[in-house]
């Protein structure tokens, strides 16, 4: 049986399917212009939320680049401002669940038994349940704001990484510089943080990436229904969904955010897609 | 895939299975019930995590549903006499045993601001837009998507497989509700193909109405399906078994269909539910976009008003769908696949 698997493995070596580099580079490109944005938000033309009641819903023009809203507030600078809940939010959301995720899952791979048993069966019940439809709920009746939003979006986003770093705890907890780590004698805390953890490093950043991705999706559908971010704040969501009876007098108020939304997500979803392949994790993936 | 690692994966598979043999001695039926058992058991769970967070928070919020009822100028005893009217002012407890006692009986209760039975205005809502909008979706996505996943995973690295997976990588991640402005924006306001507010007049009108929507919502399903698909298919065809069926000279079809698509059909079948699962809030946005009356508007009213009869209701009714979904998945799988119901560990 192993000689003709031999045989064929040669003739089904293709060339491993990589994105073009200059995806990848639109990708980066996209990321520092979105940094830029939060960073320096004082490049914007005009202050995001100053009501010009003369100039109500007008088309580009060399005044506004990207035209007006219904309240005659610059659409260009509003979306240059939206860049800082639109990064910082995933942001925190991504990083929240991915060390919390690190910590649950490496427990339960490490020590396996009863930890792992109960961890499985919780993260059993959070993964069938739909994260969106409870922040929806919540959120909505509460009026709860930001924070509680990001804290549901947080636990019912736990399931996949906390999948995905139990396995690979599973995976290395027998390797051969482990079992010379408890041989040694060090603590399983220490094994855990200074050598398992540090193996983990493409898998962590490339997950932050899609991690980023699905936080900002997630937080930006919940500011499209009005949810999470206070009514008339300078959000990508919030904006498309204050616009969009408006779309057909200028379609720019609802079009820019949502682009700048679609761009960025796209861009963290490549960048995090091409390190996560280039380590070739995504065999293990589960 | 390297050619050593590719060896030892393959030694490796064939270690477990050599490991398995004594399991697999067992009836197969003591293990398929087992299976069902404990999945019904996680169910149970869900519905019952998914019911109380939810009856927690909506109890918990300010502002109840009789300031949304009698409005702000209410008298305080106007107030309390619709707390009293409702049994807002029970313990919570018992308030939830009320409710479960009653759901399990098949009764909802009452809407407190449509004032009809919730079993009522959700199953008007479902069947009028919210079902045959799935069903549309599913239709205009899931068999295009394999069909296109086939297409791309049959010639890797080809222009046709770059041009689906740049597409997918754009469909999968732009949000349900960008998609949605922009096909609404497109069809229906620049070239004026279709209606692209509410649900019609019933009938073939809102079968037309439901077009845009389920489009919006197959673009996302169309882009995830075909990119499942495609990995799915090029790990199986990276799999031995393929490479010595096609050196028996086997026809492609027969590769195709008894090979490839048999062993992926289980990940398939799982990855749709969960699909379809994730969709749910899409869902409700889409419906938002469209101003269609479907569950999801419903919903949105509901927690506007606070009307919690309507809100517990559709969550848990939206909770047994999911949990029926996860259970049709379980079932479809253990039925497609002869290693599950030998007890053996398959690649989902």
């Amino acid at each position: 049986m192993t000689a003709p698997a031999t045989v064929a493995i040669p003739l089904r070596t293709e060339k491993k399917r990589r994105l073009p580099p200059i995806t990848i580079s639109i990708a980066f490109a996209v990321l520092a212009i979105a940094l830029v944005m939060v960073f320096f938000p004082q490049i914007a033309p005009y202050d995001p939320n100053f009501i010009d009641a003369t100039a109500i819903l007008q088309g580009p023009s060399p005044a506004h680049l990207l035209g007006t809203d219904q309240l005659g507030r610059d659409v260009f600078s509003r979306v240059i401002a939206g860049a800082g809940t639109a990064v910082l939010a995933p942001l925190l959301l991504a990083t929240g669940t991915i060390v919390v995720a690190v910590l649950l899952g490496l427990a339960a791979g490490y020590a396996r038994g009863w930890v792992d048993g109960v961890l499985g069966r919780v993260i059993d019940v959070l993964y069938a349940i739909p994260a969106l439809l409870v922040a929806i709920v919540v959120v909505g009746v509460t009026g709860g704001g930001f924070t509680m939003a990001l804290g549901i979006l947080l636990i019912f986003g736990l399931p996949s990484p906390f999948r995905l770093f139990r396995a690979a705890g599973m995976e290395r907890v027998n390797l051969p510089y482990m079992e010379a780590a408890r041989a040694i004698g060090l603590s399983h805390l220490r094994i855990i943080f200074t050598q398992l953890l540090p193996t983990l490093r493409p898998l962590l950043v490339s997950l932050l990436f899609l991690q980023f991705t699905y936080g900002l999706i997630e937080v930006s559908s919940l500011s499209f229904l009005g949810l999470g971010v206070p009514p008339g704040s300078a959000d990508w969501g919030r904006m498309m969904f204050e616009n969009r009876a408006t779309l057909s007098s200028n379609v720019w108020a609802t079009a820019a955010p949502g682009l700048a939304l679609v761009l960025l997500a796209v861009s963290t979803n490549v960048i995090g897609d091409w390190m996560y392949n280039s380590h070739e994790m995504k065999e293990k993936h589960r | 895939m390297s050619a050593p690692a590719a060896i030892s994966a393959a030694s490796e598979t064939g270690v477990v299975a050599s490991q398995r043999r004594p399991k697999a001695r067992r009836s197969s039926t003591g293990i398929v019930l087992r299976l069902i058992l404990t999945r019904l058991l996680t169910s149970l769970i869900v519905l019952f995590v998914v019911t109380f967070v939810i009856f927690l928070f909506v109890h918990a919020a300010p502002g109840g549903p009789e300031l949304a009822l009698a409005g702000v100028d209410a008298t305080p005893e106007q107030l309390a006499a619709i707390r009293a009217a409702y049994h807002l002012d029970d313990p919570l407890v018992l308030q939830y045993f009320r409710f479960i006692s009653g759901a399990l009986g098949g009764d909802l209760g009452a809407s407190i601001t449509m004032r009809e039975p919730v079993i009522t205005v959700v199953s008007r809502a479902a069947t009028s837009v919210t079902l045959p909008l799935i069903v549309m979706a599913w239709m205009l996505s899931v068999i295009p998507g394999v069909t296109l996943g086939y297409l791309s995973a049959r010639k890797r690295g080809s222009i046709t497989d770059r041009v689906i997976l740049t597409a997918t990588i754009l469909g999968a991640t732009a949000p349900v509700f960008a998609v949605g402005m922009f096909v609404s924006y497109v069809f229906g306001i620049q070239l004026g193909w279709l209606p692209f507010l509410g649900a019609g007049d019933g009938g073939l009108d809102t079968l037309r109405h439901l077009v845009l929507p389920a489009v919006t919502i197959a673009v996302v399903l169309l882009a995830s399906a075909t990119r499942v698909s495609r990995v799915r298919f090029i790990q199986v065809i990276e799999e031995d078994q393929y490479t010595f069926a096609r050196a028996r000279g086997l026809s492609r079809s027969y590769l195709w269909t008894r090979v490839v698509l048999k062993n992926a059909a289980v990940h398939l079948i799982t990855w749709s539910g969960s699909l379809v699962i994730g969709l749910i809030a899409g869902l409700i946005i889409v419906e938002q976009i469209y101003g269609l009356p479907g569950i999801g508007t419903l919903l949105i009213k509901a927690i506007g008003s606070r009307d919690i009869p309507l809100i517990q209701g559709i969550t848990l009714l939206i909770a047994i769908g999911v949990v029926l979904i996860n259970l049709v998945v379980d079932l479809l799988c253990i039925w497609v696949d002869p290693r599950i119901r030998k007890g053996m560990e398959v690649e989902r």
